[in-house]
């Protein structure tokens, strides 16, 4: 154990003490996402929000539409259900409120009206001002038809939409790529140590392998997550990207994905004499990744002759995975696909790269 | 255990090449035991392969009791090694890099008392790539040290060296051997061999080819002293007998070494010879013979250049 954090303090010291390194660690995360924020994100404030109102067009539906114009914030549209909530899924509303039917003769025989409110779910922020806006209108008309308090229950449900902005769809693409950069080329620094000989001395003591490559696993991870969590905070600082999931299973991606490409990396310069020849073996594993992933395009983009490549590439089943969570968009692949891909990964590049591990 | 190191018929090719060719010897307990030879005579390769770092094609090596190709983690945790190149974690402190090295063992020595032994107290808090070549080689021999090993291989310690900083490493290497631990270590050079090694292996071409002591040694092939000089036209017409007490000649470059019995009539002869003391007889010296005169007479090389 004290090997082992003895291990993980080198090493760590000798990452951070790389200032061009540290500095790359740093501004990548936040170069990436500043450029793709700003050419993806659509600048979109609208200075009235769509609302769309189901109702049954009686005396609640008819005060309710009129309240909502007062304000100025709103611009009603009427319609079924069904035709309102494919527009919010859309993106052409920013919440729709259904009345019940017969909200008239249920407020006349004073019975309480549920009112149910279906927004973004992406949009927390919008939203609960949205929703408490709502709520003040429909209190209004409460005191004002009825001079009876609490006659409207509001029940706000969250739809998943389809209308991701860039930004949004681009951010978890981002992580994942960070990470595969991450494992892939942080495994250049074995190589550096292994060209300098520094791992033939620790190979002339009783250090063992398996603590040496924990150890250096460990360090990557801590960077892996450290950038990721920079990732999240400048996307939602920045862009207003929040995790719509929970960041308990963000986190557990981030370390899944950073262990696969960590291992990877090991694995691709197990054979590499030097820092560059491995820097070459990297750079052509990466680059096709990262175009052929869907992290960067919709994979329906691509055309049909490399879908196979594309089922095969493990970053396209992370980028799914975080995106997923962290977007609530709808997965290409059910979570267990994403998992026993990213697994069988995991397990045969580790497998491989501890076998293939020298000193010398 | 009296015999800390036990070697016999040791083999090592690389593609064809043999680097080790059947090498035989013992290593005492206690004792500082010095390969010495040439660049590629197969010293490094016959070092690394009692420590554990390199299997052996053939042979029977037995260290501090254990086959270092079947037990080399057992081996590893009671040797030290210093390796031919100094390897450091370049981003590291001088320091953390001896705790570092510290863990690996069970019973370290201080980080501290360590530096003050190879005199790199005051460097401890610089980075190693800001270390000169002197004081890199002293931290490998103290990462060597920090295991507390029994016995330490140290493979061309002083190699590179300025005459100060290898007197200082010298001292290192004394008291190790006072502090009871075997020292085994591969040289280039014959003064080191001679002033550091109980036993010396004079190693060529991957075969011992002479071993004992340095006295014994230069006593066994030598009763004679040498006369070194740089040779101006003289030497073409000098052989033995011509000159009274000579028993050997060789030339080497622009050296002439003479080995005589008689030193003060060699000189008279040389002095007045033809010629002799016109030219003048540059960069005379007479001594001993030493180890690279046995070496000379063995190989008709010398060890360097």
């Amino acid at each position: 154990m004290r090997t082992y954090l003895e291990l993980v303090k080198a090493n760590a010291r000798n990452v951070f003490r790389d200032r061009m390194a540290l500095f790359w660690f740093l501004a990548f995360p936040i170069v990436f996402v500043l450029l793709f924020g700003t050419i993806f994100s659509d600048d979109w404030t609208p200075s009235e929000f769509p609302v769309g109102l189901v109702a049954d067009g009686g005396e609640v539906a008819q005060g309710l539409a009129s309240a909502l114009g007062h304000t100025g914030a709103f611009s009603t549209h009427t319609g079924t259900e069904e035709d309102e909530l494919e527009a919010l899924r859309r993106g052409d509303r920013r919440l729709v409120i259904v009345l019940p039917p017969g909200a008239d003769s249920l407020l006349a025989q004073g019975e309480k009206v549920q009112v149910v409110l279906h927004y973004d779910q992406r949009q927390q922020a919008v939203n609960q001002v949205l929703i408490s806006s709502v709520g003040e209108i429909l209190q209004e008309m409460e005191r004002a038809m009825t001079g009876r308090p609490r006659v409207f229950a509001v029940r706000p449900e969250a739809v998943q939409t389809t209308d991701l902005r860039g930004i949004d769809f681009l951010l978890p693409g981002v992580m994942a790529m960070a990470l595969m950069q991450l494992g892939l080329f942080g495994s250049l620094q074995v190589v550096g140590l292994r060209e300098r000989k520094v791992l033939r001395q620790l190979h002339a003591t009783p250090l063992s392998r398996p603590l040496l490559i924990a150890s250096e696993v460990t360090v990557r991870l801590s960077m892996a997550l450290i950038q990721a969590m920079l990732i999240l905070t400048i996307g939602h600082l920045v862009f207003g990207v929040t995790v719509v999931g929970s960041w308990l299973v963000v986190i557990g991606l981030v370390v899944l994905g950073a262990g696969m490409f960590v291992s990877l990396g090991y694995l691709l310069v197990s054979f590499a004499k030097s820092e560059e020849a491995g820097q070459g073996i990297v750079q052509l594993v990466q680059f096709p990744m990262m175009f052929l992933s869907g992290i960067f395009f919709p994979v329906d983009v691509m055309p049909d002759f490399l879908r196979p490549v594309m089922k095969a590439i493990p970053l396209t089943y992370l980028a799914d995975l975080l995106r997923q969570e962290i977007t609530g968009w709808a997965a290409l692949h059910a979570p267990a696909t994403n998992f026993t891909v990213l697994g069988a990964w995991l397990a045969v590049s580790l497998v491989l790269a501890m076998r293939l591990f020298r000193w010398e | 255990m009296s015999e800390a190191v036990v070697v016999a018929g040791l083999k090592k090719n690389y593609g064809g090449v043999e680097a080790v060719a059947g090498v035989d010897f013992t290593v005492r307990a206690g004792e500082v035991f010095g390969m010495l030879g040439p660049n590629g005579a197969g010293k490094s390769t016959t070092v690394e392969i009692l420590a554990g770092l390199r299997r052996r094609d053939a042979g029977d090596v037995s260290v501090l009791g254990l086959d270092p190709a079947t037990a080399a983690k057992e081996l590893k945790a009671r040797i030290g090694m210093q390796l031919q190149s100094v390897a450091l974690y370049p981003r590291l402190r001088v320091w953390e890099v001896l705790c570092l090295f510290a863990s690996f063992y069970r019973r370290p020595l201080k980080p501290a008392e360590v530096l003050s032994r190879v005199g790199l107290a005051d460097k401890a808090h610089s980075l190693t790539n800001q270390l000169s070549g002197g004081q890199a080689q002293r931290l490998a021999i103290a990462m060597a040290m920090i295991g507390d090993g029994e016995l330490l291989f140290l493979d061309e310690p002083t190699t590179g060296l300025d005459p100060q900083a290898r007197r200082m490493l010298w001292q290192v290497i004394l008291d190790l051997k006072q502090g009871d631990k075997t020292v085994v270590l591969t040289t280039h050079y014959m003064d080191e061999a001679e002033r550091l090694c109980d036993r010396v292996a004079i190693i060529d071409h991957g075969r011992i080819i002479a071993l004992g002591s340095p006295r014994d040694l230069v006593a066994e092939h030598f009763r004679e002293q040498a006369v070194e000089f740089e040779a101006h036209g003289l030497s073409a017409e000098l052989a033995p007998g011509q000159i009274p007490g000579v028993t050997r000649i060789e030339r080497n470059g622009g050296m002439v070494t003479l080995y005589t019995t008689q030193v003060s009539r060699t000189v008279e002869a040389l002095l007045t010879c033809r010629g002799g003391e016109e030219t003048g007889l540059r960069d005379f010296t007479a001594r001993r013979a030493t180890l690279e005169d046995v070496f000379l007479k063995l190989t008709g090389r010398r060890i360097r250049g």
